[in-house]
């Protein structure tokens, strides 16, 4: 007779008992915060909950380590977007600031465009965003940048669909592809 | 995510082309009676147009609610999403480097500068020290950024961002100059800085003397002593004293009588995040001696002998506003 199987949230669990202590040391060396060690300990667990197969794991260590990155990752990439903004906005020449309320729009906002526009060249973003965020002409922006006209045409389809194929990847599995019995 | 070579069907290629053309800014009447003929001919194109037109409605209208109120948030949000040097460290993967600036300060650090050609420059909180190829010395206050290029002709640096203090080695043969957008100051002496801001730099001679030209004007002297504003307008001898105006250099802002927005300005370099003052603030007159290594001390200095409130979002957020404009 096999032996009963585990449920993935049994196994969560116990992963979780026996390694979040040692995870979230391990963050918090990466981060040196306590509180943000705390959060991505927690967000690196929901991506356990997500991820397949985790009841035949050889290595727990190694496959924490391994989301415990990702999460990480993505941390870096939020938090030098928003340094890179706020260093921008800081040149701007107006003397008033956002509420706290517009802040975390603004901040959450731009982390979409982020993701929309990720993987495109730096110059395609350029002029992608002078135009649908900053509503500047073809000619304006292929003077701006010194560019032709042609090539800002080129690079504005070329992010469109992009942004389309990327929203499309990120539209979720349908209920067929759920989890399996 | 790579999607180039992906292919997409002809409607939404078709949407995309429409998108383009009527938001490009040279769409004709023809191109709006042709889009909308395309638009009812065929449900799937409304569809697809729906989808094509719509895929950054949420962000872009959040940005463009906050430009409203706030002008300049579209630009800085597309600064910071096409940021070079934000993009080189997260390719890199070398993203930790991120913390290492925000306390790190590297003062009179002696570095060798073997080559010949050279660009610098130094983060938020940084000062740095380093001696040239021909014996002068150059000190780069925080966040400033400089080319350095010498020839058989002449020592040139170009002063791109921030403000640098150089002490000059003799070399009859070849004229030390440091250049911004505004103007060029010749060393005819030892000692001086230079302050680039936005729409004009500033001279502050220390030693000695310097020429100041500016494009299509006659060249001018300072003195030791002496200080200027310059800009392809003209040269405006300033009245302050001279040595106050270098005191960075000691990790120092020495102010007699300067307006407080001034003192924000030089605080800038030294504090990471997002730094404003209100109009009404920024007129108020300072006095004092403030660290510049521990911006958050200098700012309460200010707190307890100003008239001033200072309001915090985050880490990074920090608004300085006059007390009158707090209900």
């Amino acid at each position: 007779m096999p032996p009963p199987i585990a449920s993935p949230e049994h196994t969560v669990h116990v992963l979780y008992q026996d390694y979040h202590r040692w995870l979230q040391h391990w963050l918090y060396r990466k981060v040196g915060c306590p509180h943000q060690a705390a959060d991505l300990t927690q967000d690196t667990f929901v991506r356990v909950l997500g991820a397949r197969n985790i009841d035949q794991l050889d290595e727990p260590r190694a496959f924490l380590m391994t989301l415990a990155q990702r999460v990480l990752f993505n941390f870096w990439r939020r938090r030098s977007l928003e340094t890179a903004w706020l260093e921008a906005l800081a040149r701007q020449p107006e003397s008033y600031a956002p509420s706290a309320e517009d802040y975390a729009l603004v901040r959450e906002a731009i982390e979409i465009l982020d993701r929309l526009l990720d993987g495109l060249p730096l110059r395609v973003r350029k002029v992608f965003l002078m135009n649908r965020l900053e509503e500047m002409t073809h000619v304006e922006i292929a003077r701006a940048l010194s560019i032709s006209v042609a090539t800002v045409e080129r690079d504005m389809k070329r992010a469109l669909t992009h942004c389309y194929l990327t929203r499309l990847d990120a539209i979720p599995p349908s209920a067929a592809d759920g989890p399996q019995p | 995510m790579n999607t180039r070579g992906r292919q997409i069907d002809s409607i939404t290629e078709a949407a995309i082309d429409w998108l383009v053309r009527l938001d490009s800014g040279s769409a004709s009447a023809d191109d709006h009676t042709a889009f909308t003929a395309w638009l009812n001919a065929d449900p799937r194109h409304q569809h697809a147009w729906q989808t094509i037109s719509g895929l950054l409605d949420q962000p872009v209208a959040v940005l463009k609610e906050a430009e409203a109120q706030l002008p300049g948030q579209r630009r800085a949000a597309r600064l910071a999403l096409t940021s070079p040097e934000r993009r080189k460290v997260l390719r890199n993967g070398t993203v930790a480097l991120l913390l290492i600036g925000l306390g790190s300060y590297t003062l009179n650090r002696q570095l060798p500068l073997i080559a010949l050609i050279a660009d610098l420059h130094t983060a938020t909180g940084e000062r740095r020290q380093v001696r040239l190829a021909d014996g002068s010395t150059l000190i780069l206050n925080a966040r400033s950024a400089v080319d350095i290029e010498f020839s058989a002709k002449n020592r040139l640096l170009t002063l791109r961002e921030g403000e640098i203090l150089v002490r000059t080695a003799p070399d009859p043969s070849r004229p030390l100059i440091v250049q911004t957008e505004h103007g060029q100051a010749r060393a005819l002496g030892t000692r001086f800085a230079v302050r680039r801001q936005d729409d004009h730099s500033e001279l502050t001679v220390l030693e000695h003397r310097v020429q100041l030209t500016i494009a299509n004007g006659v060249p001018q002297t300072f003195d030791a002593g002496a200080s200027a504003r310059f800009s392809a307008a003209g040269i405006q001898p300033l009245t302050e004293p001279a040595a106050p105006r270098a005191a960075w250099i000691d990790g120092q802002l020495d102010v007699r009588d300067r307006p407080l927005g001034e003192v924000i300005d030089a605080l800038r370099p030294y504090k990471r995040g997002y730094l404003r003052i209100s109009s009404q603030a920024a007129a108020l007159r300072v006095f004092g001696v403030f660290p510049l290594d521990d911006p958050e001390a200098a700012l309460l200095a200010l707190v307890e002998t100003q008239p001033i409130a200072i309001r915090r979002y985050g880490a990074l957020v920090t608004l300085i506003k006059h007390r009158n404009e707090i209900e």
